[in-house]
């Protein structure tokens, strides 16, 4: 049995292996590196087999354990590798660093079998994988993990993966990237953006426009304002078909959901403006009676359709488009952002007509403050549709 | 004329063995043809897709040749285009039988890349987790190797231990093979009410079993003529192949990760590594065997170590790792596994290297295949364990 650590304390810091390895190699060692605990030392190609050499024989290092060698891609610059020694009696671990001559078209090695047997199999691995060629390896061929007959070299960069060529990432839902003032951060593609999950939002997008895209529904913002029950409930599933199918849809398709979203809010508008001019009539109605005489008093409110005929002929419909606006735009999507916005823009146009507006009575003042809060909470149940199809497409992303 | 006159007449009556020369084989003065013996893709002895091409000359193995790469899966390519969350899905299946430890080294790197820490009760649940998949793992190799040497009962022993210790992972975990428990930041979640009393119960009994096996399968007298001198693997050579795990251990070296370089809280407790002397297949074997042993003493420190607290931190919305490389070296019950990380500081990682334990072992088989016989290729091949999952990636 022989023991571990037992130069431990003889074990040498890294700008002492640095020294020690530029007395010996001269201009082989470029430069080094002590990154998360690592220490990396960047070779000159020429000086790789002797580094590795040097790492094992020199007494003071004793790189005895061969443990890793691999490639990986370096842009334009072709191809690094990186070999990982290991002192089993210092407990020292170094990590020394090529960059391959002949860049991406040919890049070449010298091979460090001849220095340690496990860099046999790692060099056919590399080769494999990056088609460094290793100049004095027994055998390269025939490829080691895949088949005989592949082209290509598969973990190069410029190598894209087949999967994600064929069939886009299942499940998107990852949000933008925004920097510090909530700008979406463009990234510029370089070589080996191959298509991640990331960026398939925008196929996945584009996919289920033409195979999703619902037939425009055909609404009538004209329809809406003849019909005089405002039925709660009637407008949440319109506001819901019509979100809906914003989400889901593109540019064009997404132009007759907020056609109805637009009626939908126009008919929510006309209904109460309906219901608070009857009762400001009622309530004059009522004064006028009660001032006329004690005795009989009429109930006297006047029949209501009659004031929904008169008030739906002449309903503006200006503030309207405005307001449906920011909570339609088509590409707003499963967005937390855009939601939000939408939800503050509603109350913002609430707060503003309720401080243009003149309360002429005080039930027509809490009848407008209840169609407020009717309003505002649909569009509390909008935005939160829209985040439990968010938190639904995170999880079909988890599974 | 009888049958038995025929075969009078045909083979003269001697006593056994006599008149029958005996050759040694293997010196090359076998007139054999040039015979070369495919075992696998698909043979019970290769436990996966793994195939051997023998060299033979009589009953002498000349030469071996691994065929690798029949489960090659892709996985270094297909982490890169995973967020940093999402690629402990991929490497708890190169290791299928330790799910656990694989996910633990991923997390460990990524955590490292990203400078963060990780609360202490994480740190000692995944110490005691890992110990237990490593228990299940090696159980399934005593099970295996003694089916390979022509014994049944190993395999139907252990099976009644693993399935004890996968009940009790998958009340933690959900999961009996890909637990996917691991979190970056941490675990998943906390482990279930009882689990400690549970865990102490499943240990003391798993050690009392124990001796079973040394007396089964260590003390068999077969067992001991099938692996004893079989495969030996000097130390240098192993290290220059860097053979890591039982099988760097059977040489004599007491090199093993969690005692050396240790990691998460291995450094507060007693690690012994157990070792062997000439590193054959018994050699081997044994010290599988005692590392089982070890990681029931480490599961009972780790009992009374753990403290209360919260088990994961909060992430960032997106995790990004800053640019930059590294590299952590955990111990999986097959050996070293280490990952390479690199990151150009986006969200995937530019390059996920998986420096895992049975490629590296494998790779000794060639060596101590060269002039055995043809048997003793079966044990020696049992003997160093290896996941084909693991080789292939």
């Amino acid at each position: 049995m022989s023991e571990v650590l037992a130069h431990r304390s003889r074990a040498l810091t890294p700008a002492e292996t640095e020294e020690l390895l530029r007395d010996r190699l001269g201009d082989g060692v470029l430069r080094s590196v002590v990154e998360y605990g690592m220490f990396t030392l960047w070779i000159d190609p020429s000086a790789w087999v002797e580094a590795a050499t040097r790492c094992r024989d020199e007494r003071l290092l004793g790189y005895d354990m061969f443990d890793s060698l691999f490639g990986v891609d370096a842009r334009e610059a072709g191809f690094d590798v990186v070999a990982v020694l290991y002192s089993t009696s210092t407990g020292n671990r170094i990590v020394l660093r090529v960059r391959c001559e002949g860049g991406r078209d040919a890049p070449t090695l010298p091979s460090l079998s001849e220095v340690y047997r496990g860099a046999n199999w790692m060099e056919r691995e590399t080769f494999d994988m990056f088609g460094v060629d290793f100049t004095g390896h027994p055998g390269l061929e025939p490829r080691i993990l895949t088949v005989e007959n592949f082209e290509g070299f598969p973990l190069r960069k410029d190598f894209h993966l087949a999967a994600r060529v064929a069939k886009p990432w299942p499940g998107v839902a990852e949000p933008v990237e925004l920097d510090e003032e909530g700008n979406v951060i463009e990234r510029e593609v370089g070589l080996g953006d191959a298509p991640g999950p990331y960026e398939l939002d925008k196929a996945m997008a584009a996919q289920a426009q033409q195979v999703n895209a619902p037939p425009a529904p055909a609404v009538q913002p004209e329809a809406g304002a003849d019909d005089d029950d405002a039925d709660p409930s009637a407008e949440v599933t319109a506001s819901a078909t019509a979100t809906g199918a914003t989400a889901g849809s593109d540019a064009p398709a997404a132009q007759a959901p907020v056609d109805e979203d637009r009626a939908a809010r126009a008919k929510a508008k006309a209904d109460e403006r309906r219901r608070k001019q009857a009762e400001a009539r009622a309530a004059k109605a009522k004064a006028r009676a009660e001032r006329a005489a004690g005795g009989e008093a009429p109930d006297a409110a006047p029949p209501s359709d009659t004031a929904a005929d008169t008030t739906a002929a002449d309903e503006p419909t200006t503030s309207a488009p405005a307001e449906a606006a920011p909570g339609a735009s088509p590409d707003a999507g499963p967005d937390a952002g855009a939601t939000e916005e939408a939800s503050d823009d509603a109350a913002g146009t609430d707060a503003s007509s309720a401080a243009t507006s003149t309360p002429e009575d005080d039930r027509a003042a809490r009848a407008k403050a209840k169609a407020e809060e009717r309003r505002r909470k649909q569009a509390e149940l909008r935005a939160a549709r829209a985040k439990a199809r968010a938190d639904r497409e995170d999880g079909e992303d988890d599974a | 004329m009888s049958d038995l006159d025929l075969a009078q007449q045909v083979l003269p009556a001697t006593a056994p063995g006599e008149g029958i020369a005996v050759e040694l084989v293997g010196n090359g003065d076998m007139q054999t043809a040039d015979m070369s013996l495919s075992i696998g893709e698909a043979h019970p002895a290769t436990h996966g897709v793994f195939r051997i091409v023998l060299e033979m000359d009589g009953e002498r193995v000349v030469d071996a040749h691994p065929v690798i790469g029949y489960m090659h899966r892709g996985f270094e390519k297909l982490a890169e285009h995973r967020d940093y969350r999402q690629i402990k899905a991929l490497v708890n299946r190169h290791d299928w039988l330790s799910g656990f430890s694989n996910e633990l080294g991923v997390a460990l790197v990524v955590e490292k890349l990203m400078e963060f820490e990780v609360p202490d009760r994480a740190q000692w649940i995944r110490m005691l987790l890992a110990e237990w998949n490593r228990i299940l793992n090696h159980l399934m190799f005593i099970g295996s190797y003694g089916l390979e040497l022509g014994a049944i009962t190993p395999m139907f022993y252990a099976f009644r231990e693993r399935e004890d210790i996968q009940a009790l992972l998958e009340s933690a975990t959900g999961g009996r093979l890909h637990f996917t428990y691991n979190q970056v930041g941490g675990l998943k979640i906390d482990l279930p009410k009882g689990f400690l009393h549970e865990s102490a119960r499943v240990s003391k009994v798993t050690r009392e079993r124990l001796p079973d096996y040394f007396d089964l399968v260590l003390g068999n007298e077969i067992f001991q003529a099938r692996s004893k001198g079989v495969g030996p693997l000097p130390m240098d050579v192993g290290l220059s192949i860097g053979v890591t795990g039982p099988t760097l251990q059977a040489t004599g070296l007491p090199e093993d990760s969690r005692a050396t370089e240790p990691y998460l809280k291995y450094g507060e407790l007693d690690v012994e590594v157990p070792v062997g002397s000439n590193g054959d297949a018994y050699d081997r074997f044994s010290c599988l065997l005692h590392r089982i042993r070890v990681s029931l003493d480490l599961i009972d420190q780790i009992h009374d170590h753990i403290p209360p607290g919260p088990v994961n931190s909060k992430l960032p919305k997106m995790v990004k790792a800053p640019e930059g490389a590294t590299y952590v070296r955990t111990e999986n019950p097959l050996g070293q596994l280490s990952y390479w990380l690199e990151s150009d500081g986006g969200r995937n990682p530019w390059r996920l290297k998986m420096r895992t334990p049975s490629f590296s072992n494998v790779q000794a088989i060639p060596y101590l295949m060269r002039g055995q016989l043809l048997p003793d290729a079966v044990s020696i091949l049992g003997s160093v364990f290896f996941v084909v999952g693991d080789i292939d990636r």
